[in-house]
Parts: C-alpha cells; structure tokens; sequence
C-alpha cells in the first residue's frame, strides 16, 4: 500500500460529512421529518418551561408577599390567596377589631394590617373596557418590616408624612403606565362604601417604587387610614399579613385552632396555598405532557420511517459501501449518525422556537387562565433546553438502532443486486 | 470451488465444480453465456460471497469458512470492484467519490494521491463533478479510480464495459493492461469475445463449469 497514505484520527468527521450529504439528497423529507421532532420538542421545552417558570412564579410571588400566614375574611382560601396575588373584585372585610385581637399574639413576630380597594382607573370610568386600580391601605412601619426589600426609584421621593390624608406612592409599573413622577397628581374614581356613584378623587405622588416583580409594581400605596376613609369603610381591613416566631407545620396548625374560633375569619398558610396552586395546573400540565409524549412519538416513528426508506432506498450503495471496504460497524455508524442528526437538528430548531415563542405560550395559557402570578410562568431555561437536546440524542440513539441495525447486516452482493 | 443456491427444494448449482488460479501482474477474463455462473464465480473471487464447497486463497490467506466480518477484513486493502452499474455515490464529487474507501479504511485523505489516481484514468478535469454531469465511461473511469485508490492487488470487474460503447469499452481495457503492467491482477468477466480475448488468459464458462482455458501468446 502507499507508503503516504496515514491513519486517520477524524473518521467520526468524514461519517457525519457524509451522513449530511445523505440528508440533504433528499431535502423536503428531511425537512418534514426534523420539522416533526421540533415540533415535538417545542411542546416538551414549552411545557417544562411552563412547569418549571409557574412553580417559579408562584413561590416567587408568594415569597415576596413577606409573610407566611394571612388572616382574612371567610371564603375560599384559594380564592383568598388569588386575590391577594392579582387583586381580584369581590373584595370581602374583616371586622374592625380583628386586628387588635390577634396581634397579641405571642406566637407572632410581627403583623401587618392591610386595606385592599379598587378604584376606577382615573377617565376610563365612562369607557366601555373598565380598568382597575388596586388600592393598598397600609400600616408603613410594620409593611415595610415584612417587605424590607422594597426601595424608592433611584431619588424619586419618601413614604407618607404622618398628617397626610392624600398621599400615594406608586409601584414602579403603575407609575409607568400612567407617566407619572413624584409631585404630580394621581387620579382615581373611587366609590365608597354604600354610594352608588364613583367620586372622583385626587391624589399627590409623593414616592415610586423600584421594581420588586410582584403585584407591589402594580399596586399604589396609600395611608391605612386615609384608604379606609376614602373607601368609606373606616374600621375594617382585609387582610392581616403575619409572620410566625416558628414556622412550621405544628406551630402554624396550633395558630389556626387558636383564631378559627373567630367567626368570620379564617387562617391561611402560604405554604397551603403555594401547594394548591401549584397542584391545580398540574392537571393542565399532565395533558400537555400527555400531547407531547405523543407528539414525540408520531415524531420518533416518523425519524425511524425517514431512516428505514433511506436505507432500502440505497440498498445498492450500502452493498457498494460494504464491497470497497465497509465494515458492518461502519454501515451502522454512519445511519445511526444519520438519525442522531435529524434528531438534534430537530430539537435545536423546537428549542428556538419555543424560547422566542414562550411570549405567545404565556399570553395563551394567561388568557385560558389566569392564575394570578406575577412574573413569567413559561420559563424556558438552558436547563430546560440541555434536557430536550439531551433527550433528542436519546431518542435519536434508539429510533437509530433498528434501521442502523438493518443497514449493517445487508449481505453485499444482495443489496447491490437489488440495488440496481 | 462449488457455489449452490437454494430455492425451496430447488438447487441452483451456480458454479459446480471451477478450479483455477490468478498471478500477479495477469489479467484474466470470463466468457460465457448469461446464466452461466460468471457473476457467481467473481462474487466468490472478490470475497463478497463465500463458496458452498471448496477452498480459496487470497494473497496467500486462505479464505475458507470466513464469516461475513472476517471476509470484509480480507476485502480491505486488497481487493478492488469495478461494476457494471459504476454504482458511485450520487451525492458525492468525483474526488469524495475516489477518496471513499479510505474514509471506510480509517485512512487520511490524501489529494495528491486521489490526483494521481485520477490522472492515470484520464479524469483530473472533472474531480469537483457530480456523477450525474458525467458519461457512462467516466463514471466507469471513476469507478475504477476508486478501486485503484487503495492500491489493491487484485481488481475484479464484473462486466466493466456491459454499459459502454465500442470505443470506449476498448480504452478502459487499455487502461486494465496498462494497470497489469504494474503488478496488478485483473480478473474481468465480459460477454464481448473481442475484448475477452485481450486478456492474458481466457476462461469459458458453461452451466458452471469451466468449458474451456485458453492461454494468449
Ligand atoms: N441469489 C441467487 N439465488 C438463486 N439463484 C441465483 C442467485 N444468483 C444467481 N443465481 C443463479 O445462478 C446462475 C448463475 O448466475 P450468474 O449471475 O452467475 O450468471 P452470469 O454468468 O453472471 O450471467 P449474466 O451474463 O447474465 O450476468 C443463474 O442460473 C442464476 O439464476
Ligand atoms: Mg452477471
């Protein structure tokens, strides 16, 4: 033999070389099937973004609250807790003097009173497509002691000064959206309780807040007592927000005996309420993964068929492959690479396209439900995006085999006889 | 050497009974009526089949009883195919076509040498063409450049010239004595008797068997 000829240590490049040649003799095929893996794999990223982003939202969220227990007017929890995250309207009220029963407490470290009101978004009274104005009423040394992340933009104002009664600071996004600064006026229509008619009203921004990513950025801010007056509900409160010295199971069951026992109240762990959450979209969650794990197998048996007629189709060449020197191993690396390039391609373009779509994902599941998060709830993750590619290598290595398998064991004079 | 197929309870006795040998440096071609068992004895000689009955010993290895993989390793580096389909990749150039079998033989690439190969079969022009822009006889060039590429030391070609015209069958056997000239065996199975009796040795086979051997002066 040639003496110049040498070893070669890029055989694996020379196959995958080849094995693209091989796709792209038939592109539209190709196409079609990598188009069936991507489209299988964007469900499955979408939807370990969406199970991955909405645990994340939710404890995110629920976390950022501050406090771990909330005590509130009777209802359903769940709904309780919602409306707490997203500011539902069928606001309900604890009596006044809830506030001063509990929170002497022992068990408690500390505990903030809050007023929830909605307001009229100030001139859209009259449109045809309401818009809201959460209103919070608060306490601010004892909400600022549950919240202490919450800063000022960056020289844009102070909380309220003890006499004021028409103060407001804004979170960062309602301060946005109405292009307000401090020292300009805010405007709501606020009805209190036992009107029929919105009264218009005029409020001085006197702070806005940094981002947090919670409802804090969509909510504005006022004095307790200057809420509840406005609202015409001078003693009540919605929500009182705690937190435990110890927090556990135990200690927070023997909290909830302790103050059931007041009738109109009902006790609500955060904890609870992110499990539940979390638990009723799961049943949402197992049928998207129910479409994707059939989605992936109408994509698999589409690889395995792609590959099967590629193989019969060169039978000929197989044979040809094998008489000038191929061994069986050779014949199987190179279809097997075939595939493992289909299904990486594949699931390269789902995962592109199911990061740049994870907008229009969050925009539909928001618009089919909302859950009252703030925040992203599809999170697409490298993480999420490594598990797909990885499980499309998997996959790819198995759909490979059979037709990998079959390439290899052609007999070389019958395949090039056939293959003519 | 014998070759049987069976088919149900039916035997095809494709080679009953053939008992010969090559050199070095000879060329030798196999008349005979189609159906005679040509194909048969050249898949049997180059290693892509193995004999039902008989023994065979290439470059002094005897290749009797080998499996399908120990026959591949025989095949590698020793023997080179020429077809009467050309049989080249379609979706590679003239030079990765050349260059193939030693992508299969775990060997670098080497231009210089696929050039040279090319050279001698008069295609260096077109090394960058798909098979598809070529004719039938530079495709069959081709095909034998690519068996020439790893230098083997015997070439089998199972009716080389069965696609191609007059002329150009004549140049490619021109090239095969040429090729023999340099050590090379050649064993060349054809239903042409003007270009069989080029050969240095001329087999006849019937049914089979060998009807006659006639040695060229
Ligand atoms: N795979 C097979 N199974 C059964 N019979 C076969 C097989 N291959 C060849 N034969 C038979 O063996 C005999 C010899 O066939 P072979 O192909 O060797 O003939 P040949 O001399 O090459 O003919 P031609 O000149 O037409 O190419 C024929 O009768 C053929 O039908
Ligand atoms: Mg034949």
């Amino acid at each position: 033999m040639d003496t110049r000829l040498k070893e070669d240590h890029f055989t694996l490049f020379r196959y995958v070389s080849l094995a693209f040649k091989n796709l792209r003799r038939r592109m539209v095929r190709t196409a079609l099937t990598i188009s069936g893996v991507g489209l299988a794999v964007a469900m499955a990223v979408s939807l370990g973004g969406f199970v991955m982003g909405y645990q994340g939202a939710i404890n995110r969220s629920i976390d950022m609250l501050g406090f771990q227990v909330m005590i509130m007017a009777k209802g359903c929890p769940y709904e309780a807790a919602t409306l707490m995250l997203k500011g539902g309207t069928g606001l309900m009220y604890l009596p006044g003097d809830t506030y001063e029963k509990v929170k002497n407490d022992p068990d408690i470290e500390s505990i903030t009173p809050i007023f929830v009101g909605i307001a009229l978004k100030e001139g859209t009274a009259k449109d045809s497509e309401k818009t809201f104005t959460i209103i919070n009423g608060i306490d601010v040394p004892s909400f600022l002691s549950m919240k202490p992340w919450l800063k000022f933009q960056s020289g844009s104002g102070r909380w309220f000064s003890p006499q004021s009664r028409d103060e407001v600071v804004l979170g960062s996004e309602v301060a946005a959206f109405e292009h307000r600064q401090v020292g300009d006026s805010f405007e709501a229509n606020i009805t209190p309780y036992g009107n029929t008619e919105a009264v218009y009203r005029q409020f001085k921004v006197v702070g806005i807040l940094a981002q947090a990513g919670t409802q804090d950025d969509g909510t504005v801010f006022m004095p307790l007592d200057s809420a509840r007056s406005a609202f015409n509900r001078p003693r009540q409160l919605t929500i009182l927000g705690l937190k435990l010295k110890q927090f556990n199971a135990a200690t927070m069951r023997d909290f909830e005996n302790k103050w059931l026992k007041l009738p109109e109240v009902q006790v609500v762990s955060l904890q609870q309420v992110k499990t539940t959450l979390i638990s009723l979209v799961a049943t949402a969650q197992t049928m998207i993964a129910a479409v994707a794990v059939i989605a992936v197998i109408v994509a698999l048996i589409g690889v395995i068929n792609t590959i099967l007629m590629s193989v019969y189709e060169r039978t000929g060449e197989i044979g040809i492959m094998k008489a000038i020197g191929a061994r069986r191993g050779d014949i199987f690396q190179l279809i097997w690479l075939e595939t493992l390039v289909i299904c990486l391609f594949g699931s390269v373009i789902g995962s592109i396209f199911a990061w740049f779509g994870s907008g229009l994902v969050e925009k539909a599941i928001r618009s089919l439900a909302d859950f009252g998060v703030s925040g992203s709830i599809v999170l697409i993750t490298p993480g999420v995006v490594g598990y797909a590619i990885l499980g499309s290598a998997v996959l790819g290595f198995f759909a490979g085999l059979y037709p990998a398998w079959r390439a290899a064991s052609m007999r070389p004079v019958e395949s090039i006889r056939e293959g003519v | 050497m014998k070759r049987h197929y069976h088919r149900g309870s039916e035997t095809v006795k494709a080679l009953d009974g053939v008992d010969f040998s090559i050199h070095s440096g000879e060329m030798v071609s196999v008349l005979g009526p189609s159906g005679s068992g040509k194909t048969t004895l050249i898949n049997l000689l180059s290693c892509l089949d193995a004999p039902t009955e008989g023994t065979m010993t290439v470059a002094g290895k005897s290749v009797t009883g080998l499996s399908e993989d120990q026959l591949v390793e025989v095949r590698r580096g020793v023997l080179g195919f020429v077809f009467q389909q050309f049989h080249l990749l379609p979706t590679l150039t003239v030079m990765e076509n050349v260059e193939l079998p030693l992508t299969f033989l775990g060997l670098k690439p080497h231009p210089q040498r696929t050039k040279e190969v090319l050279k001698l079969v008069g295609l260096l022009d077109r090394a960058s063409h798909l098979p598809k822009e070529l004719s039938g006889g530079q495709m069959q060039r081709v095909a034998i450049a690519r068996a020439l590429m790893i230098e083997p030391k015997i070439l089998v070609a199972d009716e080389p010239t069965g696609n191609l015209d007059k002329a150009t069958g004549e140049s490619i056997f021109g090239l095969f004595k040429e090729l023999t000239q340099k050590g090379l065996a050649i064993i060349i199975t054809t239903h042409n008797m003007a270009f069989g009796y080029e050969a240095d040795r001329v087999m006849t086979l019937e049914d089979g068997k060998i009807l006659k051997e006639e040695k060229r002066v």
